[in-house]
């Protein structure tokens, strides 16, 4: 999980601010004390890793017709 | 042996450094190419036609990016050259960003990411939700966000700016937050979470 200053940081940036930026220190005040928003970015942060953990491996069959299909079989 | 070294062996011709790569990237392509294609047999059928790229071009890659970046490039075209074709490119809009973040919608998640290992009914979830959002968005989140590649190097494989990409991204995570929240926030209580 990030840090508060990762979130804020990752926030800022995307907003164009440096973290030492009034628009910045504004929203990190608000941040620290609404739930609301706590729960949202923790809610997109949960949604990145579901993706992250989402994955498929390649089967030994699609391995196989892999390395026939580019004519690298041994 | 490492990879610069098979890459040279490989633009020389030898067929065995190129199986060396293929091995070395063939998960990370496949694996990818699902994230973007959202099926099996499309994400076999792009893994191959970019290792078939890669092997046709290997000679004019000069090691001036990473060959991963080439390779997430190849795929990235592909899929989106499918979803276009598919007519499924632009089919949610962005237009209203505002309407992106709800403030009433925002409920406390409490669920586990690790999950979506063993939950196939939550793997629909997510496969449903990524099907909606169009294909140029998804390769962006899937970039920057889920391969970890940073924005210059998301921005350089989509060809756009790094404002561009930003847009881009935050856009598509507040769709699929949304998207998840409408499940989480009904089945919260219920049976994914159990």
């Amino acid at each position: 999980m990030p840090t508060c200053k990762e979130v804020m940081t990752h926030i800022c940036d995307n907003l164009g601010e440096e973290l030492g930026s009034p628009a910045c220190i504004e929203i990190k005040a608000h941040l620290e004390s609404c739930d609301n928003c706590q729960h949202y970015f923790k809610s997109v942060e949960t949604t990145i890793q579901f993706y992250r953990k989402y994955n498929v491996n390649i089967s030994e069959e699609a391995h196989n017709r892999l390395v026939e299909f580019l004519g690298l079989k041994e | 042996m490492n990879e610069q070294k098979l890459i040279e062996q490989a633009q020389h011709g030898d067929r065995k450094a190129l199986a060396e790569l293929v091995k070395l990237y063939e998960q990370t392509v496949f694996n990818f190419s699902f994230k973007i294609c959202r099926h099996k047999d499309r994400a076999e059928n792009t893994m191959q036609e970019t290792f078939l790229s890669m092997v046709k071009n290997i000679h004019q890659f000069s090691g001036q990016s990473k060959l991963s970046t080439w390779l997430y490039r190849v795929v990235a075209n592909h899929c989106l050259m499918l979803a276009r074709s598919e007519s499924k490119y632009g089919y949610t809009s962005f237009e209203d960003e505002e309407a992106l973040i709800d403030e009433k919608e925002i409920a406390d998640w409490s669920v586990a990411p690790d999950r979506v290992t063993e939950n196939n009914e939550l793997k629909m979830v997510l496969d449903k939700a990524i099907e909606k959002l169009p294909a140029d968005y998804r390769i962006v989140f899937m970039l920057r966000d889920v391969e970890g590649l940073t924005t210059e190097e998301t921005a350089k494989i989509v060809e756009l700016s790094v404002p561009a990409v930003k847009s881009r991204l935050h856009r598509a995570r507040a769709f699929l937050r949304n998207e998840l929240n409408d499940t989480f926030s009904e089945d919260i209580n219920n049976n994914i979470n159990e």
